[in-house]
């Protein structure tokens, strides 16, 4: 059962919107025999906020390694701002994209400032600057009076803002700058974060993607996904079955096909986006 | 850095000066005013000096390997000797001095070394396919391939040995128990250089190895392409082990050791703990080599058997250590 959402805005692509993209065209992943993703095509739009749903096993993650270039599709192409991600070296994606992933693990006792800066150098900025940018992702992330702790002291959720902050560091714009033409990949992020957290980031968020910054993340949180995404992309088994703004996927109907949930949605007159209410009756 | 690394070489040349000068000969400062006698010197120049350099050298290089190892293996309890490494290259010599002795009428000391390294180099890669799967090392899996690693190398070392005759039955006996004794100054060069170029060519890695720290996948995202790294970090503290191995025989525990307390004292950063364990580890050395001539003098303990017996306890404090914070099971998963 597919589920077809009309794209909105025009079909037209200057080249300059092209530089500002990531466009997915028709890729298989294949591994062990298991198709995980199958003739998946999309575009990404830089200066928004895209959500990636579905269930376990839907081929969310695999999509996110796949743009990240961890994994190399079985077959299929990534163009990454009009060119090829092949094209691109590790250091250069490095540079203009920044991934958090599920899990990390890190057995060696850094400084949450240390591990900060392991991120910062990949940006190679001036001493002076990169300083300031340390300190600014760590305000961000609310981890300044924490700075000198062991990484290995602390809570689940406090690694995770250490390591978001790592990557935001590998990202961070240079002085005078806006996010234009960087990317931030999330898998999960509110896992572990408690609401306090999620919420002040999820208004970072918004503000870098009004900056510029593309941002495309995984997430099961499907009342924050109604508050936070520009556009949904709801993955099944491997294939796309529904594309589109948040407030034409994020519909009683299409989520109860593809996620199973039973679900509520409402529309927020004053915000002009769904509000969505998971229930258990 | 500037200051832990000065004090590190200050304490360093305390202990190295100490070294030289006490033994079955001491020598006073009053030797040096009034010029050294024949005899002196022959113990100054051939015996006691190329000691001191070699243990101070082999001590570093233990460390530093053992820095490398911790990197590949993600963990900090990756230790040449640990986890078989030391004594698959105890192995290949052994193997090259008693079965080349069939082929050539000499085994050359490059012999014995270039068969330590491949060994180390093989045992390497395969307790690293053994116990990496998806860019994720299970520690328990390491420590205990390192077990059998360990009694399958000492068993086949113990093997040949029954087909040696005298003279290469003692000179394997050594490499099991770990002897400074006995070094020529063309041994101290050859493992000196070769300790030198691993290092520095570990040296060039530090960013990339501070960044597989946190996983494959994450130094994939940082930007650096973990394959080549592994590789070279491999091939570097395998030709630290050999060559070592060859000269000195197993001496266990200094890249455990060493390490471990630099990263107490400076954090994990590779910056600092590769050049700080080297100075470490060459401090540990020298003061173990003056340790075990002295204590009981004249009878001289086997430098690798001292080790073993200050670091066994060591590595048994370090785990009640952890599992007091995190529990047994921590053992199994990213733990430690």
């Amino acid at each position: 059962m597919v589920v077809r959402v009309p794209l909105n805005g025009s079909p037209t692509l200057c080249n300059d919107a092209q530089l500002r993209m990531i466009e997915v065209h028709n890729l298989c992943v294949v591994r062990e025999n298991q198709v995980l993703l199958n003739q998946v095509s999309c575009e990404f739009e830089a200066g928004n906020i895209h959500v990636i749903l579905g269930q376990n096993g839907a081929g969310k993650s695999t999509l996110l390694n796949c743009l990240s270039h961890e994994i190399t599709p079985t077959k299929g192409q990534i163009i990454w701002q009009g060119q090829p991600l092949e094209h691109y070296s590790y250091a250069q994606l490095a540079k203009e994209r920044g991934v958090l992933s599920q899990s990390n693990e890190l057995a060696f006792s850094f400084t949450v400032q240390a591990l900060i800066s392991l991120g910062e150098e990949v940006a190679q900025r001036s001493k002076k600057h990169a300083e300031k940018v340390i300190a600014t992702v760590l305000e961000v992330c609310d981890l300044t009076s924490l700075q000198h702790r062991d990484y290995l002291t602390l809570s689940g959720g406090e690694k995770k803002r250490t390591h978001l902050a790592r990557v935001l560091a590998q990202i961070w714009p240079e002085e005078g700058e806006c996010f234009s033409g960087k990317w931030l990949f999330l898998d999960e992020w509110t896992a572990s974060l408690d609401i306090k957290h999620q919420q002040r980031l999820g208004r970072y968020l918004k503000q870098w993607a009004n900056q510029g910054l593309g941002i495309i993340m995984v997430l099961h949180d499907i009342t924050l996904t109604a508050q936070l995404a520009d556009r949904c992309l709801l993955l099944s088994s491997g294939k796309i079955v529904a594309d589109g703004g948040v407030c034409n996927v994020l519909q009683a109907p299409v989520l109860q096909q593809t996620l199973e949930m039973s679900v509520r949605v409402d529309m927020d007159e004053n915000t002009n986006r769904p509000v969505v209410y998971p229930t258990l009756f | 850095m500037r200051l832990p690394a000065m004090w590190l070489m200050l304490v360093l040349f305390m202990v190295m000066f100490l070294s030289l000068m006490l033994g079955g000969f001491v020598f006073w400062p009053n030797d040096f005013i009034q010029g050294l006698s024949a005899q002196q010197s022959l113990v100054l120049w051939e015996i006691r000096l190329p000691r001191v350099v070699l243990s101070a050298v082999i001590g570093a290089g233990l460390a530093v390997s053992g820095v490398a190892l911790q990197a590949l293996f993600r963990n900090p309890l990756a230790e040449p000797g640990l986890i078989g490494v030391s004594s698959s290259a105890a192995f290949g010599a052994v193997f090259i001095i008693v079965l080349g002795s069939f082929f050539w009428q000499e085994v050359a000391v490059w012999q014995i070394s270039g068969a330590a390294f491949l060994t180390a180099c093989i045992s390497t890669a395969m307790l690293y396919l053994i116990a990496t799967r998806r860019g994720h090392t299970d520690v328990a899996l390491m420590l205990l391939a390192g077990v059998a690693f360990n009694a399958i190398f000492g068993a086949l070392t113990q093997l040949l040995l029954i087909f040696s005759d005298d003279s290469q039955l003692r000179s394997a006996l050594f490499w099991m128990m770990g002897s400074l004794a006995n070094l020529s100054w063309w041994s101290v060069s050859v493992v000196s250089a070769s300790v030198a170029v691993a290092t520095m060519g570990l040296w060039h890695l530090v960013k990339p190895m501070n960044a597989f720290l946190l996983g494959e996948r994450v130094s994939l995202q940082m930007g650096y392409a973990p394959k080549w790294l592994k590789w070279q970090v491999m091939g570097w503290s395998a030709l630290i082990v050999g060559v070592s191995v060859s000269a000195v025989g197993v001496i266990a525990f200094v890249g455990l050791v060493v390490p471990h307390m630099i990263r107490l004292w400076v954090g994990a950063d590779h910056r600092l703990v590769l050049p700080l364990s080297a100075l470490g580890g060459a401090v540990l050395l020298v003061l173990a080599d003056l340790l075990a001539r002295q204590v009981l003098y004249p009878a001289e303990l086997p430098i690798g058997l001292l080790m073993a017996l200050l670091g066994g306890p060591f590595f048994l404090l370090l785990l009640l250590n952890k599992r007091q914070f995190k529990g047994v099971s921590s053992l199994q998963g990213k733990g430690f």
